[in-house]
């Protein structure tokens, strides 16, 4: 039975449309005008009276993907749950205040541990607090633009064996050639060429956020925000003991925004690791989704884990049939004294494309250098 | 659709495109309906997303058929490029035209203008659809636009914006009728914002054992009502275990066509191992059986993998 609509007059329908798509448009979706006018041309033929129709209506005009589906629902009912009340900027400064002290009470209790040394790990405590990530994110590094441009470039693209017409180029295309000179009475007189095309890549990254990663914060911001900016197309999920995707959110321009909306929405942030749990989640979702020849999964993780070895490899042996290659970057890789000693690390292994260092601006470099051989 | 070109689409209700598409024996959810709805009222492509063998493609079909039209199907393949889906010129007759000319001097006046007529053209499934006649509006299917490149995308936007078509040496073809157009994606890889931005969107999930018992009862002639629902259940329970490729509603007709045809009238799990290659098409998926508990499966309880 058609439920109704919380929105009763005309004027209200308009007031919390334009509401809403302001809502839909701030959490990331990809309100444009045009999209707004659409909405408002199909509330005329249909009976918005029905709140499943008025959902619906307003869904089909602004998701453009699966992802996109459900955030808007999210949208949709949290609208509705709590009455729209315009942020002041004290709520948002006591938020913040908040998660800051919610923070250091946590790190206080489990007290500052130098992940290099000690392998701490916090698997199967289930951490559901806030984590301020403005405070870890380094304002004064280096810049990384240029190499994860470069970086981009390396993983997202790669030569296909089709090929498309260029003015250029020393192959030539017979059929062509032969079909533009008819009008020469089929004597050869110009040549068609042609030049391989650049096939685009699928990046999956897959960033654990758990305690023991938590030294590495500033860097894997950094590297992530980036990626995700250069490669509008990749997908961005955090694990510790759950898995969050964060690619909506790293496409903002506005880096504080972002680590807002993160720390806002990612409430298990230096969590336990479940590697296993984690990689079989992407099994089941957006592994699915795409062709194996043109997936890249980049995992970003030391490989300290309390879940299921055998878990690990049960998932990797069947993310390997959904990817093309598997790239591991591990952190601790960089300290001169590294061993693959990780349980975790030691049962991926065997499944790894290409194990590479990354810690810093430095170690990204020759983390790039290494990519080359990647195609 | 209606306004501009006196044609009135006959769904001047949600409920008339859930009748119609019953009429056809597609069992449409709410969303799909309206969707499909505001598609003619505004005018726009709809783009279906959803797993392999949902029903994306049957839904261009059941609409062709509701409104009485030529269903125009575009598959999409990775290479696919304008010349072969726009026009192209019929080489061979036109060279056999200009030999034929060189043999006769009387041919030879106004051979250019000949050999680039109507005569000599192709018309490929973009064009098709824009030269459609009427009086109802052709359905133009562009099938798994995912695993086109993403410069045939970005051609496609053009011509879904206009649907227009410039042919250098015939013209301007601007569409009386603009189609209908339905494209689908298996989600193999990202689209591009611009088309998605121009498009209706709708994911068509699995259906629930209740709505795939409907589909199996309209769509398979002569199946028992019982035999009906066990499928269903046994379906709905394979698709929650982690299988490489889970199997979709046309998996479900196949099954129970398989069943019908075999004389079956209830599953055991003898049964379910016997026909698994009607459902599951992976080796290792197949083997994954030997570690389900089928007798719950069949029960409709949820089942999990044991090692």
């Amino acid at each position: 039975m058609a439920s109704p609509s919380p929105v009763t007059s005309a004027e209200s329908l308009v007031r919390h449309t334009l509401a809403l798509c302001q809502t839909a448009r701030a959490a990331g979706l990809a309100v444009t005008p045009a999209r707004e006018i659409d909405i408002f041309r199909a509330l005329k033929s249909i009976d918005w009276h029905d709140a499943g129709d008025y959902r619906l209506v307003l869904r089909t005009n602004l998701a453009s993907g699966r992802a996109d589906e459900i955030l808007f629902d999210r949208v949709f009912d949290t609208y509705w749950g709590e009455p729209a009340e315009p942020e002041s900027g004290d709520t948002i400064l006591a938020r913040s205040e908040m998660i800051r002290g919610s923070l250091d009470a946590g790190r206080s209790r489990e007290g500052h541990r130098d992940m290099l040394t000690e392998a701490a790990s916090f698997a199967g405590e289930e951490v559901t607090r806030s984590s301020n990530l403005l405070m870890r994110w380094d304002s004064d590094a280096p810049p990384l633009e240029k190499v994860i441009r470069e970086l981009a470039r390396r993983l997202a693209t790669r030569p296909s064996r089709r090929t498309h017409p260029a003015s250029h180029g020393r192959r030539i295309d017979l059929r062509r050639s032969v079909r533009r000179n008819i009008r020469h009475g089929l004597e050869l007189v110009e040549l068609s060429r042609v030049v391989s095309k650049v096939r685009k890549t699928r990046i999956v990254m897959l960033c654990d956020v758990s305690g023991s990663m938590d030294v590495f914060n500033p860097f894997l911001l950094q590297l992530m925000f980036g990626l995700q900016q250069t490669l509008r197309n990749s997908r961005t999920f955090v694990f510790s003991t759950r898995v969050s995707e964060i690619s909506a959110m790293l496409r903002r321009r506005n880096i504080e925004e972002t680590l807002e909306e993160i720390s806002r929405t990612v409430r298990h942030w230096s969590g336990g690791t479940d590697i296993g749990a984690a990689l079989g989640e992407l099994n089941r979702t957006v592994l699915r989704e795409g062709t194996s020849r043109s997936t890249v999964l980049i995992v970003i993780s030391d490989g300290y884990d309390n879940g299921e070895t055998q878990r690990i490899e049960r998932e990797l042996e069947s993310a390997r049939r959904r990817i093309r290659t598997l790239v591991w970057i591990n952190p601790m890789y960089g300290a001169t004294t590294f061993t693959v000693r990780a349980a975790g690390m030691r049962a991926a292994m065997p499944y790894i494309d290409h194990f590479l260092p990354a810690f810093n601006a430095k170690a990204l470099h020759i983390l790039v250098k290494g990519l080359i051989k990647i195609r | 659709m209606s306004d501009s070109i006196g044609w009135q689409h006959p769904f001047s209700q949600v409920e008339d495109v859930e009748r119609l598409f019953d009429g056809a024996d597609y069992v449409a959810d709410r969303p799909l309906c309206l969707t499909t709805k505001l598609a003619f009222d505004l005018q726009k492509p709809v783009l279906l997303e959803g797993e392999a063998g949902v029903g994306k493609t049957e839904v261009a079909k059941v609409l062709a058929k509701v409104l009485d039209t030529p269903l125009i199907r575009l598959q999409c393949y990775e290479g696919l490029d304008a010349s072969s889906t726009l026009y192209e010129w019929n080489y061979a007759r036109q060279i056999l035209q200009i030999r034929l000319a060189e043999a006769d001097a009387s041919r030879r006046e106004g051979l250019e203008d000949s050999i680039f007529g109507e005569a000599f053209l192709f018309d490929r499934p973009l064009l098709q659809a824009i030269r459609h006649p009427g009086p109802r509006p052709a359905v133009l299917l562009i099938d798994e636009i995912d695993r086109a490149d993403e410069e045939f995308e970005a051609f496609l936007l053009e011509i879904l914006s206009d649907f227009q078509v410039t042919i250098p040496e015939l013209g301007t073809f601007t569409a009386e009728q603009p189609p209908c157009v339905v494209l689908t994606s298996n989600r193999t890889r990202e689209l591009n914002d611009a088309l998605k931005r121009r498009c209706l969107y709708l994911w068509i999930d699995y259906p629930t054992p209740e709505k795939e018992r409907e589909i199996i009862l309209r769509r398979v002639p002569g199946i028992e009502a019982e035999l009906a629902r066990a499928v269903a259940t046994v379906m709905g329970g394979l698709r929650a275990v982690d299988f490489y490729k889970r199997p979709g509603v046309a998996e479900s007709l196949d099954w129970a066509r398989a069943l019908l045809g075999l004389d079956i009238t209830e599953i055991v799990p003898e049964v379910v191992r016997e026909t698994a290659g009607v459902v599951l098409k992976y080796h290792d998926d197949v083997l994954k059986l030997d570690k389900l508990d089928l007798d719950a499966l069949i029960a409709g309880r949820t089942v999990e993998m044991q090692d």
